[in-house]
């Protein structure tokens, strides 16, 4: 046992007492707390000590005190006692009823009496139903709010986790060595208008367009891509008021290699192969 | 062995009414007696006791016979809750009457009140009494009165070493004491 211990353990009656000074007091506890189990048993013992003390100064408190604690207790959710009470009641009716019948008083504990006893007990019994069927109310209606709040916050948590994942592929198909950017040129009735392709064979790609007319009514633009002279359909896509459009391309089967990119303004839907006006194209690679 | 005390607190932390009755009678004497020779009032004590027999009702759960019996239970938190009262009390009258007290003691007030000097005589009696007086005034200040040691000191005007010396001591013989009892 070190002298620290020592000094510790003397700390320990003054402790119990409630008479260490703060900075004692805070040292003790931690003391304690890091596992010194001989001084935490004098503390206890300390405290023992006191219970004598505490004895020599009984004294039963007032009646009413044992009263309202067991009649909160009841309240609180105490039933056995207050079956106790009540069956106490009873009994204490009982007797109560006999010496007033032996003194001819019988009508003092009327029937009359033991019911509105009885009966005001059960409005309390119902009125404590009807709060508490309130509360749970209360509750319930709060716990479908926080259930509202978590369905907002998981669609937007997949809002964008789906954003992320569109950010995470424009960056990969960015850093691929493989990946080619292509600039698309305006023709005939567009000759501003402008595009550039992020192309990689194996995972498809990203056309953004600027300048473009709007498309009209029934129509829509349509992306080609131009391998040995046979155009296949890479998707269609329409532009803001502004002229501007996008489109993500998937990974187009076969097309390992691209010469031309091309965009045309077909039918709405799209067509199988190139029919109306070309607006944008790229240079043969 | 578990004692009729620690039977009756387990079965109360399982919401049995009955047991805290008895639990109850057992017990607020022992608590009644220590709040009202700490807070002087009968009224403000039974409120006190109250109070904590209530927390005890709602904390019969955390009770752990192993640090200790029912009795050291119910009297730590009654001297707590006692001296607390007390010293909110002291507060209330520094505020409203502004007279304050010169040593900080927490029921001072309980001095203006003649009842009380009868009530420092019974003090001396039990095992208080089988302590010398200088041990048994420190502890005394100390449980009774909520001092520490420092203010014990200052009240007293003995030094801070010569005050923890003689509460040891009267604990070291209290401890004795209560060995001697079981």
């Amino acid at each position: 046992m070190s002298v620290g211990h020592e000094r510790f353990e003397e700390l320990a009656a003054a402790y119990a007492l409630g008479a260490l000074d703060g900075e004692d007091a805070a040292r003790f506890q931690a003391h304690v707390a890091a596992g010194c189990a001989d001084c935490g048993r004098a503390v206890i013992d300390y405290r023992e000590a006191l219970v004598p003390v505490a004895e020599d100064f009984g004294e039963p408190p007032p009646e009413r005190v044992r009263e309202t604690l067991l009649e909160r207790v009841r309240r609180a959710g105490g039933g056995r006692a207050s079956r106790l009470r009540i069956e106490n009641l009873g009994a204490a009716l009982v007797r109560a009823a006999t010496v007033a019948l032996a003194a001819g008083l019988a009508a003092v504990v009327s029937g009359a009496y033991v019911g509105s006893l009885y009966k005001a007990r059960l409005e309390q019994v119902m009125s404590e139903e009807v709060e508490l069927r309130q509360q749970l109310a209360e509750q319930m209606r709060a716990v479908a709010g926080l259930r509202g709040q978590l369905a907002e916050q998981e669609r937007t948590l997949t809002l964008v986790r789906t954003q992320s994942a569109g950010h995470d592929r424009t960056l990969a198909l960015l850093s691929d060595p493989a990946t080619r950017v292509v600039t698309l040129g305006g023709l005939g009735p567009t000759p501003r208008a402008r595009g550039r392709m992020v192309w990689n064979a194996r995972a498809g790609g990203l056309l953004v367009a600027v300048d473009l007319p709007s498309a009209p009514e029934g129509k829509t633009y349509e992306l080609w891509a131009i391998t040995g002279g046979t155009p296949r359909p890479a998707g269609l896509f329409n532009v803001d008021r502004d002229g501007k459009g996008s489109l993500t391309v998937p990974p187009l089967e076969g097309a390992h290699t691209v010469d031309v990119f091309a965009v045309t303004l077909e039918e709405a839907g799209g067509v199988d192969a190139p029919r109306g006006q070309m607006y944008l194209s790229s240079k043969e690679a | 062995m578990v004692s009729p005390g620690s039977d009756l607190v387990r079965r109360m932390a399982g919401g049995d009414g009955d047991a805290f009755a008895a639990f109850y009678d057992a017990y607020a004497p022992l608590a009644f007696g220590l709040v009202r020779r700490i807070v002087g009032d009968p009224e403000e004590a039974a409120d006190v006791v109250q109070e904590v027999f209530w927390e005890l009702w709602r904390g019969a759960a955390d009770f752990d016979p192993i640090r200790g019996t029912p009795a050291a239970w119910v009297t730590v938190r009654a001297r707590s809750r006692g001296i607390d009262r007390a010293r909110s009390a002291r507060r209330r009258e520094e505020m409203f009457v502004a007279q304050p007290h010169e040593d900080g003691a927490v029921a001072d007030g309980r001095a203006h009140n003649p009842s009380t000097v009868v009530e420092e005589r019974e003090t001396i009696r039990g095992v208080l009494a089988a302590l010398p007086a200088n041990q048994r005034e420190v502890i005394e200040l100390a449980y009774l009165r909520g001092l520490t040691q420092t203010e014990i000191a200052e009240r007293l005007g003995q030094p801070l070493g010569t005050v923890k010396t003689r509460m040891r001591l009267g604990m070291e013989r209290l401890r004795r004491l209560a060995g001697a009892r079981t």
